[in-house]
C-alpha cells in the first residue's frame, strides 16, 4: 500500500513539472487570413491548419507547423484560380499543400523572427519568418508580413504579367 | 419609328429583359446554392436592361430618322456583336474576395449579357412592322 502511494506520488509530481515545463500550445481560430498581393494579382488561401506551440518564455521549445490547403486559393476570378491551380503555377494536384515548419523562434527588436522550412510545391527553402504575438487573456494573435520571390519555388514562369516578389500577410487569432 | 415609340420599345424590351434576368438569377441562386447578390443585385439588373434596351430603340430611331432601311439589319447585328463582347468584361471581372464560388458567376452573368438583345429584337417586330405599315 504505501509503495503504490509513493508511487503514485512520483507520478503526479513528474506529471506535475511536465505539465508546467511544456509549451503551451495555442489552438487555432476561424478568423484567420492568409492575403497574398504582387504585381498584377492579389487574392487569399481560404483554409490553414496547424499546430501552434509557443511560449513567450520559452521560445527553445516553440514551434509552429502550418499547412495551406493551396485549392483554397481565391483571386476573385474563376478563371484565374483555375489557371493558378494549374501545372505551371501551384500544380494543386500534385502538390496539395503549402507547409511551414519552425526550426527555432528568436526574439527580434519589433517582436519575433521564426526560422524554418517552406515547402512550396517539390521546392523546400529555408527561411526567416518575422511575426507579433499579442496576447489578452486566454487568446492572442499572431501576425506576420512578408515577402517571397514565386521564381525560388517555380510558381509561374519568371517575368510575365505577375510580380516575382509575393507580398504574404498572415493574421491567426489563437486561443488556449 | 418615331422617339416615343422607340422609348416605348426600349422600355417593354427593358421591362421583359429584367424580368427575365431576375428570374434566371433565382433559379440559378437557388439551383446552385450560390448568392452573389452584392455584385449583382436587382436595381443594377434593371438599370442595366433598361439603357441597353433603350439605347438599342435609339439606334433604331436614328436609323428611321436618317431613312436608312440598310441600317436595320446591320444595327441588328452590332447589337449582337457587342453583347458576344461584353462577355469579355464578365470573364475578367474580379468579385470582392469574401464571395465564395467565383467560377460560378460567369455563368451566371454571361446569358445575362443576351438578354437585353434577346428581348429588344423579339419584340422589336411589333414595333417596326406598324412603322412599314404607315
Amino acid at each position: 500500500m504505501k509503495r503504490s502511494i509513493f508511487l503514485m506520488a512520483i507520478l503526479l509530481l513528474v506529471g506535475g513539472v511536465f505539465a508546467f515545463t511544456q509549451v503551451k500550445t495555442w489552438k487555432i481560430g476561424k478568423d484567420y487570413s492568409v492575403d497574398f498581393s504582387a504585381k498584377g494579382v492579389n487574392g487569399i488561401f481560404k483554409t490553414l491548419s496547424g499546430t501552434v506551440n509557443f511560449d513567450e518564455a520559452k521560445l527553445s521549445e516553440s514551434k509552429f507547423v502550418f499547412t495551406i490547403d493551396v485549392n483554397s486559393i481565391n483571386t476573385g476570378n474563376g478563371l484565374q484560380n483555375k489557371h493558378a491551380l494549374g501545372a505551371e503555377w501551384f500544380n494543386a494536384d500534385k502538390y496539395p499543400n503549402i507547409k511551414f515548419t519552425s526550426s527555432s523562434i528568436e526574439k527580434k527588436e519589433n517582436g519575433y523572427a521564426a526560422k524554418g522550412k517552406l515547402t512550396v510545391k517539390d521546392v523546400t527553402k529555408e527561411i526567416t519568418i518575422p511575426f507579433t504575438f499579442t496576447k489578452s487573456g486566454s487568446k492572442g494573435k499572431i501576425a506576420s508580413s512578408f515577402s517571397i520571390d514565386r521564381s525560388t519555388y517555380n510558381v509561374g514562369k519568371p517575368g510575365g504579367d505577375v510580380g516575382s516578389s509575393i507580398k504574404i500577410n498572415v493574421t491567426i487569432p489563437v486561443t488556449k | 419609328m418615331n422617339l416615343k415609340k422607340g422609348i416605348l420599345l426600349g422600355v417593354t424590351s427593358g421591362i421583359v429583359a429584367s424580368g427575365v434576368s431576375m428570374l434566371y438569377n433565382k433559379v440559378y441562386s437557388d439551383a446552385f446554392y450560390i448568392d452573389f447578390h452584392t455584385v449583382l443585385n436587382a436595381s443594377g439588373m434593371i438599370m442595366a436592361c433598361m439603357i441597353g434596351c433603350i439605347l438599342m430603340a435609339l439606334g433604331y430611331v436614328i436609323a428611321a430618322r436618317l431613312k436608312r432601311p440598310l441600317l436595320i439589319p446591320i444595327l441588328n447585328v452590332l447589337y449582337c456583336m457587342l453583347s458576344f463582347a461584353s462577355i469579355i468584361g464578365v470573364l475578367s471581372f474580379k468579385l470582392p474576395l469574401d464571395v465564395e464560388f467565383p467560377e460560378m458567376f460567369p455563368g451566371l452573368a454571361v446569358p445575362m449579357h443576351f438578354f437585353p438583345a434577346l428581348s429588344f429584337l423579339a419584340l422589336v417586330p411589333f414595333f417596326w412592322k406598324h412603322e412599314s405599315r404607315n
